[in-house]
């Protein structure tokens, strides 16, 4: 287990395999070198080394790290001569988008950069250095100082859902729940690492301003059993319901679309060879229980 | 003759026979009676009622009261200043009709932002007819937020909403964020951020709002007799034990409920209707009742009469 705890602080993990580091010929450099590249598959899912709890998916979404180039920069000059860039000129910034690793930099003019839509931590440090290459191709003296990632948004389900009201009740002075603001209880914890919560009666948790991914790893784990008590159960329409959503998002990725309803009627119109077709996509199309109100 | 007066404290006076009972009154005569033995102790006793009777409907700009109102204590600077009032007569007007001594100069201009808020909360509390204990509490809630000065770059109405909201929570008849907005210039999403900011700042905290809480207000605005009340406070509440409507907001719930039990009594009330009062939209209403219809026989308390049965319900 200690060898899936290293691995996920490096952000990498294959396909729910363990990770033996002791075989001694594993370059995680490489490893993270072929992600970027887009040859790896990713998975950027981090296994919790827990024995004597059932095993939770936390998948980072997003890392967002930021650094200076310690020289001023010419923003005119970069949205002339760059690629792939876009001169916002009311904010003062420019914004360059990389297509692998796929994330966005915001460049200021006094040399600080922002890089987000990374989803592993190495991710985001290649991302900034292609972006700070890409400067320096540009012409400027450009150096690579102060990285740092800031901001870790991550989000993990658990296999049960939770009483929020009175989870909140229990819990006064590190969470707030209001309903009429927003659906679910915003967590704060401040030790060992600072994390934000945010915990839905369905049992997703969303951590966002973590520092780091091990931050969002043991936000999980502290969270977890405060959270346990307050469990019930998920009846058959709702795991129902969770199946076909993500069995939805998978089919996503590789490049499936939903048909949209105009798309659907018109096949509902033509023949009746599609109607199963069609009685499927009914059921994505029920009242969602897990979409509450932001009213 | 004897000298009637004996004082055994410095300032109190009473009767030399009976030291310790208590003095009656008389504002008419100015006289301190000794309810014991009717002995006259105090003399020419001062009349600290108002001198003159002021009515609200009266439209006379002059007050011809010489002390003006009450003290505001807790919430001002209570600094006793001096207020030069509006000329009268030939003598304060200059060759060209201009009043000679201008305008009262401003009194307490560190606590003009605070009075300014007062007088904003007094008219939202009004508006949606507030009791006086709430508008006070708002004011020390503000007064409070005012002197932390944590949230000072926040618009002073939007502190006062939050804390109007606040109080009502305090005193136990929350008001939806809704109802506050309604009667205020603010966003919703602003006096939300304000109310966070402020419960932060005070370090308090409220309680959680119940289904229970509004029931009488909406009904009332329905104009539901108190049976469909009851009934649909009970089912909102067993809908939240049972945990048949997780994730939803307790208005919802409510609104909700309200529609099951209107429907199955004599007075029924649409969604459109319902969602008018309580500020929910129909769709949402028909999401939390599609929740609860299921378990409708469980919900109902156990003497209600069915105007419509519970098989005829709307299954919508």
């Amino acid at each position: 287990m200690a060898t899936t705890f290293e691995a996920a602080k490096n952000g990498i993990l294959t396909n729910g395999n363990h990770v033996d580091l002791t075989s001694g010929h594993y370059n995680l450099e490489q490893d993270a070198i072929k992600e970027a590249e887009g040859t790896k598959e990713m998975t950027n899912g981090v296994q919790e080394p827990d024995e004597d709890v059932p095993e939770i998916d936390i998948e980072i979404s997003n890392v967002v790290c930021s650094f200076s180039v310690r020289c001023h920069l010419n923003l005119r000059e970069i949205a002339l001569k760059g690629t792939n860039v876009e001169f916002k000129r009311d904010q003062g910034m420019v914004t360059m988008k990389l297509r692998r690793p796929y994330t966005t930099a915001s460049i200021w003019s006094s040399g600080k950069v922002t890089v987000t839509g990374a989803t592993t931590e190495p991710c985001a440090r290649i991302a900034a250095r292609r972006v700070a290459r890409q400067l320096q191709r540009i012409g400027f003296n450009t150096k690579f100082a102060n990285y740092r990632v800031v901001n870790v948004l991550g989000s993990c389900v658990m296999p049960f859902n939770i009483k929020i009201a009175p989870f909140s009740e229990q819990y006064r002075s590190q969470a707030s729940y209001e309903p009429e603001l927003h659906p679910g209880v915003t967590f704060r914890i401040n030790k060992p690492y600072r994390a934000t919560l945010k915990i839905f009666s369905t049992g997703s948790i969303t951590i966002t301003g973590a520092p780091s991914v091990l931050a969002v790893q043991s936000a999980v784990e502290q969270i977890f059993p405060l959270v346990q008590p307050f469990r019930s159960e998920r009846t058959a329409a709702q795991i129902e319901r969770m199946k076909n959503r993500a069995e939805l998002k998978r089919l996503k990725t590789v490049g499936y679309n939903k048909p949209s309803k105009k798309i659907k009627q018109e096949l509902n119109s033509e023949d009746g060879l599609d109607e199963e077709e069609a009685e499927d996509e009914d059921e994505e199309e029920d009242d969602d229980v897990l979409s509450d109100e932001i009213d | 003759m004897y000298n009637l007066f004996y004082r055994m404290e410095a300032n109190k006076v009473c009767c030399y026979a009976h030291p310790d009972a208590p003095l009656i009154e008389d504002y008419r005569a100015g006289d301190q009676i000794c309810s014991d033995c009717g002995l006259v102790v105090g003399d020419r006793v001062i009349d600290v009622g108002s001198e003159w009777r002021t009515f609200s409907n009266e439209k006379s700009g002059t007050d011809p009261s010489r002390v003006g109102g009450p003290e505001n204590p807790l919430l001002n600077g209570s600094d006793l200043s001096t207020v030069i009032g509006p000329g009268r007569g030939d003598a304060s007007f200059d060759d060209f009709g201009v009043s000679k001594y201008q305008n009262r100069r401003t009194m307490s201009s560190s606590d003009r932002a605070l009075i300014n808020a007062f007088r904003e909360i007094n008219g939202m509390a009004d508006r949606i007819n507030l009791a006086k204990t709430i508008v006070d509490r708002a004011n020390n809630l503000f007064k409070q937020v005012h002197d932390g000065k944590n949230l000072k770059g926040r618009s002073n109405d939007a502190i006062s909403s939050a804390c109007l909201y606040i109080a009502c929570r305090q005193e136990g008849v929350p008001r939806t964020f809704k109802e506050i907005c309604a009667v205020s210039k603010v966003s919703k999403k602003e006096i939300g951020r304000c109310f966070k900011l402020i419960l932060k700042a005070l370090e308090t905290s409220v309680d959680l709002i119940t289904t229970g809480d509004f029931m009488s207000r909406f009904c009332s605005n329905l104009s539901l007799p108190n049976m469909v009340q009851k009934a649909a406070t009970h089912i909102a509440r067993k809908a939240v034990e049972l945990d048949i409507v997780p994730g939803r907001s307790p208005i919802s719930v409510a609104a909700a409920a309200i529609y099951m039990a209107s429907q199955a009594s004599n007075d029924k009330r649409s969604q459109k209707e319902i969602g008018d009062i309580a500020g929910v939209a129909d769709v949402t209403i028909r999401q939390s009742y599609k929740l609860m219809y299921p378990m409708a026989a469980q919900l109902f308390p156990a003497d209600f009469k069915f105007a419509t049965p519970i098989e005829d319900l709307p299954q919508m």
